[in-house]
């Protein structure tokens, strides 16, 4: 088959399962779903804190959400994992630093790197999403005696979570398949275990493709996931559309 | 009418695929003859053997070798080629040639037995094995002092290979590329970084303050370089062997290691009389 590119090619997928090669995939996989999870909730924090803020009249919780939003996501993310691995480190005081150093300081770089970019665009999605909400509901919240933040937490919030569950898919897979970019400041992920089973075997199909299946199947498990979350807190009558999106 | 057009595209389809699957690869040769380019896969950062230089030229001395390898394909193929060059790293170099992007690897590639099961090599044009650069005055001596250090290493280089698997308790920190590993060395977050000797000194000269780095330890590995072309095209092969070998033999080579690693080279390596004798001995006679 792969006279198609004009080279010939012999298969050998048993490098995938001949050790050491199935640990470094698995210790791969490990890596990649620790800091894929890690940087979801912060990112999920950051996007609703700062999302919320960016539609709140309070003119300075408004400035400081959108300087947050336009100066992270508008720099590329491999540009931000340079930043926080070679950049920021070395301001912090050296006992902080050493400690970094000795715990991994590639691996929470990383974190830092995609959890505060991905932030950044939930945040976008969240003010979508909040913004969606008529603002009577707001007002109504407001006149029925709740505080703007109470409002917030127990109204608004809460339905534009809902109202974004298809974008915030989105950005979550995103954010996912975006842990690969870790490799260059040296973080042993699943990318990275492949590239390394491709050197040191020069089986480059056979690596990649377990990678891009691995992927496959965790972009696919997250996906469903998020459709059964959708079809379960649907609001009837609100934002229920009966089916969610086929797969 | 549209059923037809359907059948007449499927037709042409299998047509052409197997059209592709069982011709033969071109020879690099017929390729560089039919095309009139030879394009060589070099480095940015792998000074003084292929790097690009103050006056951004692409140069080193594997791009001198590589110029004496295209003045052979020249006078074989008895037209003008035309030189291209192309970036590669140690993850790209075999897909690179494979998919024949580049036809010629000449930078600083290690010959191995497994990376020969993919590609071939040219007869060994230099000789240098792993040691480690660490700060002036650090407690790592050699590979023995790596356990539980931070050691950076290049992906898919021969000594992350050998560290991985002889000195198992380093913390080995790979990287994709050298610039971003020698970094990371020089903030701190890395306590050594392993890489070829030669290499380690290159980097040594370059990085603004010499005095400060030392580059240390017995040679954890054997790494002979040589120049990685397409598998089983052994026309090619031997014309750039002829072509080392003549400059072996002629003298032309050892100006160029002069040129480059000599006294007032850019990296001052002297030759062992070992190293000599070696280089010697793989010419083979006319």
């Amino acid at each position: 088959m792969f006279g198609l590119f004009g080279l010939s090619y012999e298969f050998r997928w048993s490098v995938l399962w001949v050790d050491p090669h199935l640990t470094w995939l698995l210790n791969g996989l490990s890596t990649t779903l620790r800091l894929a999870a890690i940087s979801w909730i912060i990112a999920v924090l950051l996007g609703i804190i700062f999302g919320a803020m960016r539609t709140v009249s309070f003119r300075p919780a408004h400035a400081i959400a959108t300087v947050y939003v336009e100066f992270f996501r508008n720099v590329p993310l491999l540009v931000w994992l340079f930043f926080w691995y070679f950049g920021a480190p070395e301001v912090f005081p050296e006992f902080l630093k050493q400690w970094f150093i000795r715990h991994g300081i590639e691996f929470w770089s990383g974190v830092a790197a995609i959890s505060i970019y991905h932030g950044s665009r939930l945040a976008e999605v969240i003010r979508s999403g909040i913004q969606a909400i008529p603002k009577t509901q707001l007002e109504a919240g407001l006149s029925s005696g709740l505080s703007v933040i109470e409002t917030y937490r127990l109204i608004l919030i809460p339905v534009a979570l809902r109202l974004i569950v298809p974008p915030a898919t989105n950005e979550s897979l995103n954010l996912l398949k975006n842990t690969s970019l870790a490799m260059t400041i040296g973080v042993a992920e699943l990318t990275f275990a492949a590239r390394q089973i491709e050197t040191y075997t020069a089986k480059a199909v056979e690596a990649l493709t377990a990678a891009a299946l691995i992927y496959l199947v965790l972009c696919l498990t997250i996906s469903m996931i998020m459709n059964k979350i959708e079809r379960k807190y649907a609001i009837p009558g609100l934002i229920a559309r009966g089916t969610g999106a086929e797969h | 009418m549209k059923r037809f057009v359907r059948i007449l595209i499927v037709g042409l389809l299998v047509i052409g695929i197997s059209g592709v699957s069982f011709g033969q690869c071109p020879s690099t040769l017929d390729k560089i003859k039919n095309s009139g380019v030879l394009t060589l896969g070099v480095r940015n950062a792998s000074g003084p053997f292929s790097f690009i230089n103050r006056q951004n030229d692409r140069v080193g001395f594997s791009n001198d070798l590589a110029e004496l390898v295209h003045k052979a394909i020249e006078k074989k193929l008895g037209k003008p080629i035309k030189l291209e060059m192309k970036e590669t790293s140690p993850s790209t170099r075999i897909p690179m040639l494979t998919s024949q992007a580049v036809d010629l690897v000449t930078e600083t590639y290690t010959d191995t037995r497994s990376r020969r099961e993919s590609i071939d090599f040219s007869i060994t044009y230099f000789v240098t094995g792993a040691q480690f650069i660490v700060k002036k005055g650090s407690p790592i001596k050699g590979a023995q002092d790596t356990g539980g250090k931070r050691i950076g290493t290049q992906q898919g280089s021969t000594n992350e290979r050998v560290l991985r698997e002889k000195y198992t308790n380093a913390q080995l920190v790979t990287f994709p590329d050298q610039a971003a590993a020698f970094m990371a060395l020089q903030q701190g977050k890395l306590d050594a970084y392993c890489n070829d000797g030669i290499q380690l000194w290159g980097l040594k000269y370059k990085s603004g303050n010499p005095d400060q780095w030392e580059v240390v330890g017995d040679y954890i590995s054997y790494e002979p370089y040589g120049m990685g072309m397409r598998k089983n095209d052994s026309d090619f092969r031997g014309v750039v062997n002829a072509a080392l070998m003549e400059a072996i033999e002629g003298g032309e080579y050892f100006k160029l290691y002069d040129k480059w690693f000599g006294p007032k080279g850019e990296l001052p390596y002297p030759m062992t009389p070992d190293v000599k004798a070696f280089l010697l001995y793989q010419v083979v006679p006319k």
